[in-house]
């Protein structure tokens, strides 16, 4: 099919339609990038906690934004070069615009792949600490956080049981040698004996029988239901249900009948839970976001449930996560400190981080001697340090200083001690942290601290589950980076397809590069807002 | 369309000119954000940052819409779309902005 008006201007728009198609297109784009915008300022102005402003790494961010400036010069220049009739010239230009567009995808991918290897935790007491989370020593398949139980006894919910979370546990289960802790008969007739060890077979042959049997009951009282309701009814016709009848209503009647009826019914017994014991205490060990300690008290007793009822008791074991602390922030702990009338300084010395690890406290006291510094020379300028300089401890302050003394830092001065941090290029996505147990890897030894799982409230990698900041940083800059994919097609389309077409009608692929380029313009246009305010501001 | 190969070939230098200018004023954005002699008002992050970074990309954005994006000589259509879309971007902004007025925050709203 000719579809009209690709190249010459129609009449009354005095356009050609593929020009207005793609504006009403952009149209729409604009609507929905400044809908995600306005969500990010409403998110951040409203923010119940310390905004994590100019975190990001700039370097790849700065980086990114030349490579897109770039490839938008030259598919101007592709353009241009079409409508002189260079092929040669078109061919180089696209190329370059494409090769900017896959360098653009691997620098976000160098960037978000930092995030998900960087973990944080929100502290009991409002504490953020960031850093690497390294093997716990004794969970099994040595996970990096998993929550452990000793555990006796299991049960599980034949009504909600999972085969996602049996799968991974049943070399677990078996291995604690788990079996049946009482002969259960089945409404068939079969008896699972005592002792039969936990298999995935026994749970499905159970489960089946447990639901066939809820059918079973659940038709008979549907049944009876009926039935009581026509006996009553025939006995006192055109009574609405409540209206009295005695003392009665017929709805109370009803139930009456209902009980007389159930009790000759021929009702199978339900099993909706298996229970298991173990011959001695065996380590459970499941993923944190699989389920929830009732307890968090090591050596307590206490019960991990699942998110499928599976419901393990026995005795909490070490859950803690070790981890190699590269950032630590404060500022949440005193703005919930300041809620209840606790001085700053109190708050910090009594957060759980300073009290019980000396590490942390040594590089505490370092940053008090950089604070000091930092006001000394602020102090002539008539400027103060912000609430970030003096709460918020950054990666390259514990990396700069690492292998510094106090009275080291106190002899230099502000400038001095800013030459120690590593810069840009060192981090260029994020902290490199030493390979636990090799000395000889790169990166820096970021002290260790191992956390009770008492101790945190919450723990995340930095993705978008963190918190609404890396929510949407990654919302806006993974849809941006689908444009930047979806344009980069199309164009390399025009580029390694239009041979035949720039023979045949040169003028018509050039109009189709003039519209490609446009929304190609306008993803630069996107990430021309996004790098300030994601990553500077 | 109005751009014959002349017209076009008049306009390779301003082309290469916005390209640099976008360039010039990335760098300034990040200058103005690290630098420490041109950080605006207070110390680290403030409301001059905020002004003065949004202001260099609405300009970049400017740049771009009017010269590589053509919307400097366009047919009048083009604008009525484009400015439709923009309009409805900047009312849920600033229907954001009515959070503000958030009546759990007046004084007297539970009732004192």
């Amino acid at each position: 099919m000719e579809i009209p008006y690709i190249v010459e201007p129609r009449k009354d728009t005095g356009l050609n339609n593929s020009k207005i198609g793609i504006w009403l297109f952009l149209a729409s784009e604009v609507m929905l990038f400044g809908g995600l915008f306005s969500g990010y300022v409403f998110l951040r102005i409203y923010a119940d906690y310390p905004w994590p402003e100019r975190t990001l790494p700039v370097l790849p961010g700065l980086i990114n934004t030349f490579v897109l400036i770039g490839s938008s010069i030259t598919v101007v220049f592709a353009w241009v070069s079409l409508k002189l009739r260079q092929w040669r010239k078109f061919q180089i230009y696209m190329g370059i615009t494409i090769v900017c567009a896959a360098l653009f995808m691997v620098l976000k991918g160098v960037e978000y792949n930092a995030k998900f290897h960087h973990q944080a935790i929100r502290m009991d007491d409002y504490t953020v600490i960031e850093g690497h989370s390294h093997k716990q020593k004794n969970a099994v398949g040595g996970a990096h956080k998993n929550l452990n139980i000793k555990a006796k006894s299991l049960t599980v919910s034949l009504s909600r049981v999972d085969d996602i979370y049996f799968d991974v546990l049943d070399e677990q289960y078996s291995k604690a040698g788990f079996g049946l802790a009482n002969d259960v008969k089945l409404t068939d007739g079969t008896v699972l004996e005592q002792g039969t060890a936990i298999t995935k077979e026994l749970i499905d042959q159970a489960k089946k029988d447990f639901l066939a049997a809820l059918a079973h009951n659940s038709n008979i009282n549907i049944e009876l239901g009926r039935q009581a309701w026509k006996t009553v009814k025939s006995k006192h016709p055109g009574v609405k249900y409540y209206e009295l009848v005695g003392d009665q209503t017929l709805k109370g009647l009803v139930d009456e009948e209902l009980k007389k009826l159930k009790k000759d019914a021929d009702f199978k017994a339900e099993t909706p839970a298996l229970n298991f014991v173990s011959n001695e205490e065996a380590l459970i060990s499941v993923n944190p976001y699989w389920g929830r300690l009732s307890n968090k008290n090591r050596g307590k007793a206490g019960r991990l449930t699942l998110k499928d009822d599976t419901s393990i008791i026995g005795t909490i074991a070490d859950s803690s996560i070790t981890i190699n602390v590269d950032g630590i922030d404060f500022r949440h702990t005193i703005t919930k400190a300041e809620e209840k009338g606790i001085p700053k300084d109190t708050a910090i010395k009594n957060s759980w981080l300073l009290k019980s690890n000396e590490n942390m406290r040594e590089v505490w006291a370092k940053h008090k001697v950089v604070t000091k510094k930092l006001v000394e020379y602020l102090e002539p300028k008539g400027k103060k340090p912000t609430e970030n300089d003096i709460y918020r401890i950054n990666w390259q302050e514990i990396a700069g200083l690492a292998d510094k003394s106090i009275e080291d830092i106190e002899k230099l001065d502000h400038k001095e001690i800013e030459a120690l941090f590593p810069g840009d290029i060192e981090g260029f996505a994020g902290p490199v942290h030493k390979k636990h147990g090799d000395p000889d890897s790169k990166g820096v030894a970021y002290p260790e601290v191992v956390v009770p799982r008492a101790q945190v409230r919450f723990e995340s990698v930095f993705s978008p589950r963190w918190n609404t900041y890396y929510a949407t940083y990654f919302t806006i800059t993974g849809l941006h980076g689908l444009h930047v994919i979806a344009g980069a097609l199309v164009l390399a389309y025009y580029l390694f397809f239009g041979r035949k077409m720039y023979e045949e009608k040169p003028e018509w692929l050039a109009n189709r590069v003039e519209v490609g380029g446009l929304f190609w313009h306008f993803v630069d246009l996107v990430w021309i807002f996004l790098f300030p305010i994601l990553y500077l501001m | 369309m109005a751009d014959s190969p002349e017209q076009i070939k008049k306009h390779i230098k301003l082309y290469l000119l916005i390209g640099g200018a976008l360039f010039v004023c990335t760098v300034l954005t990040v200058a103005v954000a690290k630098i420490e002699w041109l950080d605006f008002g207070s110390r680290g992050f403030g409301t001059a940052d905020m002004v003065i970074g949004l202001l260099i990309a609405l300009f970049k954005a400017t740049l771009v819409a009017l010269i590589f994006m053509h919307l400097n000589h366009e047919k009048k259509l083009i604008y009525w779309l484009f400015g439709f879309g923009l309009f409805f971007a900047v009312c849920l902004m600033l229907i954001t902005g009515l959070a503000f007025s958030d009546p759990v925050e007046f004084e007297g709203f539970f009732g004192r």
